[in-house]
């Protein structure tokens, strides 16, 4: 399903990913975790190209795109346009679009980009909404919305594109405690369905619970990888231990 | 001590306004007698517009910093008689009656001519000069050689000119007034009208010379130039009469008109002249007379209005395009996009319109006053636009792009469906302030013949000399319009703001 072969990727002269290789088979739910800074969102956000590597390859389902940089072609365009569509991302801060009600939010991409009527998207925007419990939020804005009703509803948003792999970044770090558990039940609910998912968290409890696999990642390298009762219960390396202790005291 | 008291009846407020006017004015010797004043300073300050004045007074075109013409020599002549210096004080030519007025010099020596009208304003001395009118043509253009055969044609004379008084008064002839004497001649070659009638020195100097244009029959309609004075400096006026009389017994003045090819039979007329006496008309209060006067600011409003909005119309989808080549455009457009607003935005809007109006026929695009009007102020108030534009889409912060982006937008799209409508959000209230600034601006527009609000309230103020009623009315038209508008804004803003609970 994904597919990533020896991502590299620098900022200016600083290497941020030092040749970093996953695959993950379809319906799995992949967790990492690590210290800040540690290239989990970069390599992240490599996988539906907001970020261009340097080099490296990234397959999801029948798409692949080798070598970084910005495409160059229109061939190359449309196949970074293909990858993104296979992906969709829920953001740390939300990102919806404040000008556009919560249903336009969520209609907005389907009926611009794949062409969906707009009748038919909207009414695969109401099943979305009354499956995260906000059907009667389709006609308020953004700025009406608490911070947990905001990222569900961009959960949903990148669900109406019908994706194949669902990529969360840190979804819950920008949300009160009493805020964070409505949008981990839709995540956790998301993966008993069968999605398969990447999710960056700093959320232990969450991770231990729902993920099939967790990387641990750190100074831009996979460190070391396996199920959660592995990571949690006997790590290989002493730093993820030391990354762990300090996680769950917290 | 009848008119006070007229006065005090319900203008309690236009009054205070006159009475601090006149208790600010500079006036020079209030009280003194003026030509004691004017010896004891050991100069004589003689108003004149030397802008496009050849050939009364101009810059010398070998000796730019000096004056030259024949007004300078007489005025040089003038003084000396007085035992004193000549000075000349540059005044916009249209406004030397109550640049006089206020006391900004003593005389007025700048092809004045001694008319009812003119005289209602100031005292006039015996005439200097004797001029007449000459119509002027292109020299393939066969065109009409007397007042008669103008009737229904298009006539660009000097604005406020004895010219423009006779045109008026004749009728049916569509009078186009300009604010210097070159500007008739440069629409005149630029095909823009077909006629001009001006004072014959201005065509001797200007038109004679020229080989694209002719004169159009003989000079007809002659009248008299002659110095204007304040009314209450008697001694002065008979001083300068004295002088004059001097002048043209001793033959001083015909070797001046001689030096610049001005001499001609007519001026024997100087010698023989007898002032016929004039019946003052009470002076106009165009607020008692409103529903005369209204509607023809109103007509200006109109223009100024039709101006200014499809002036604006231009900068905002101009101003659009200007951004978005210089935020997402290639390198070279880039460039063009960011030179483009310097230069204009570092440039003056006047000498934009000059440019589009008079230089463009140069080159062979020649477009109407209104045309014109309508693409200095839009071009000009794109390059504004094109900043308000440009720091409204970088105030919209990087996660929307990214959030769309990651939705399978393409570039455009998501500049169309989720940067844009935020940032025009954004730019509202200074485009609003751009409008309403533009719409003000728009009375610069003058300078090209277009006769807008303005321009008719300044046609009517030196006509009527009714400065105050006339501004009053003229400004509260400006703000009745504009006030609308920045409410206009403040709702639009308000109905767009979606991110309050």
């Amino acid at each position: 399903m994904i597919v990533v072969e020896n991502l590299i990727k620098s900022y200016n002269a600083t290497r941020v990913l030092h040749g970093v290789d996953h695959s993950q088979k379809r319906g799995e739910a992949v967790v990492l975790i690590g210290p800040s800074g540690c290239g989990k969102s970069t390599f992240l956000r490599c996988l539906n190209q907001l970020e261009l590597a340097d080099a490296g390859r990234i397959t999801i389902g029948d798409v692949t795109i080798t070598g970084g940089g910005a495409p160059r072609s229109a061939e190359e365009r449309a196949r970074q346009q293909r990858l993104r569509l296979r992906a969709g991302m829920v953001f740390q801060s939300f990102n919806l679009f404040p000008h556009l009600t919560v249903l336009r939010n969520i209609t907005e991409a389907p009926t611009v980009v794949k062409k969906i009527p707009r009748q038919e998207a909207e009414a695969a925007a109401r099943a979305l909404l009354a499956k995260i419990g906000l059907e009667h939020k389709a006609g308020a804005y953004p700025a009406q919305l608490s911070g947990g009703q905001q990222q569900r509803v961009a959960i949903a948003r990148a669900l109406a594109m019908e994706p194949e792999v669902m990529l969360f970044d840190e979804p819950t770090s920008a949300l009160d405690p009493e805020l964070r558990d409505e949008v981990l039940r839709v995540m956790r609910q998301l993966a008993e369905e069968g999605m398969t998912m990447i999710v960056v968290t700093h959320e232990m409890q969450f991770a231990r619970d729902m993920a099939d696999t967790i990387l641990f990642f750190e100074g831009g390298r996979v460190l070391e990888s396996g199920s959660p009762e592995q990571i949690f219960t006997a790590p290989a390396h002493e730093r993820t231990r030391d990354f762990l202790k300090r996680a769950i005291m917290r | 001590m009848s008119k006070p008291a007229r006065w005090t009846r319900g203008h309690h407020w236009v009054f205070l306004v006159l009475v601090l006017l006149l208790a600010s004015r500079p006036r020079l010797g209030f009280c003194a007698d003026q030509l004691q004043t004017i010896q004891a300073r050991g100069e004589l300050l003689w108003g004149a517009d030397a802008e496009g004045g050849a050939p009364y007074v101009y810059p010398d075109p070998q000796k730019p910093e000096q004056m030259t013409g024949f007004e300078c020599d007489l005025a040089a002549a003038l003084a000396a008689k007085l035992g004193v210096k000549p000075r000349m004080v540059q005044n916009q030519w249209d406004q030397l009656l109550p640049a006089l007025d206020r006391g900004n010099f003593d005389i007025i020596l700048n092809g004045l001519e001694i008319t009812a009208d003119n005289q209602q304003h100031a005292a006039m001395s015996r005439p200097y000069y004797v001029y007449a009118q000459q119509i002027v043509t292109r020299k393939d253009f066969a065109g009409p050689t007397n007042l008669d055969g103008l009737k229904g044609k298009t006539v660009g004379v000097l604005a406020s000119s004895a010219a423009q008084r006779l045109l008026q008064n004749a009728g049916g002839i569509e009078v186009k007034s300009y604010p210097g004497n070159v500007e008739s001649f440069l629409d005149l070659k630029a095909g823009r009208i077909d006629i001009a009638m001006l004072d014959l020195p201005i065509a001797l100097f200007y038109a004679k010379p020229d080989p694209a244009l002719k004169f159009s029959g003989g000079p007809f309609a002659p009248g008299y130039y002659g110095i204007g004075v304040r009314k209450e400096d008697a001694t002065l006026l008979a001083a300068i009469n004295q002088a004059l009389g001097q002048l043209i017994r001793d033959g001083a003045l015909e070797r001046i008109y001689r030096q610049h090819g001005l001499w001609d039979d007519r001026q024997a007329m100087l010698a023989s002249y007898k002032p016929e006496t004039v019946t003052q008309r009470k002076s106009i209060s165009t607020l008692r007379e409103w529903p005369k006067y209204l509607p023809l600011l109103l007509r200006g409003a109109v223009t100024t209005v039709t101006l200014s909005v499809l002036g604006m119309m231009l900068a905002v989808a101009a101003g659009l395009a200007v951004a978005l080549a210089r935020l997402y455009g290639p390198l070279p457009l880039r460039w063009m996009a960011q030179a483009y607003v310097e230069v204009v935005r570092g440039t003056p809007l006047l000498i934009q319109l000059f440019l589009i109006y008079y230089g463009l026929p140069q080159i062979g695009l020649r477009l109407n006053a209104f045309l014109a009007g309508v693409l200095g102020l839009g071009l000009n108030y794109a390059a504004n636009e094109a900043e308000n534009y440009r720091a409204g889409i970088q105030s919209i912060p990087k996660g929307q792009t990214e959030a769309a982006l990651a939705l399978g937008m393409s570039g455009p799209q998501v500049l169309r469906r989720v940067v844009l409508p935020q940032a025009l959000r954004v730019v509202i209230p200074p485009v609003t302030n751009d409008f309403i600034a533009m719409f003000k601006d728009s009375s610069i527009v003058s300078v090209i013949t277009m006769v807008e609000l303005t321009k008719v309230y300044g046609e009517l103020a030196t006509s009527t000399y009714d400065y105050i009623g006339l501004g009053l009315m003229t400004a509260g038209i400006y703000f009745a319009l504009s006030y609308p508008a920045s409410l206009f804004a403040n709702w639009l803003e308000r109905s767009r703001s979606y991110d309050r609970r």
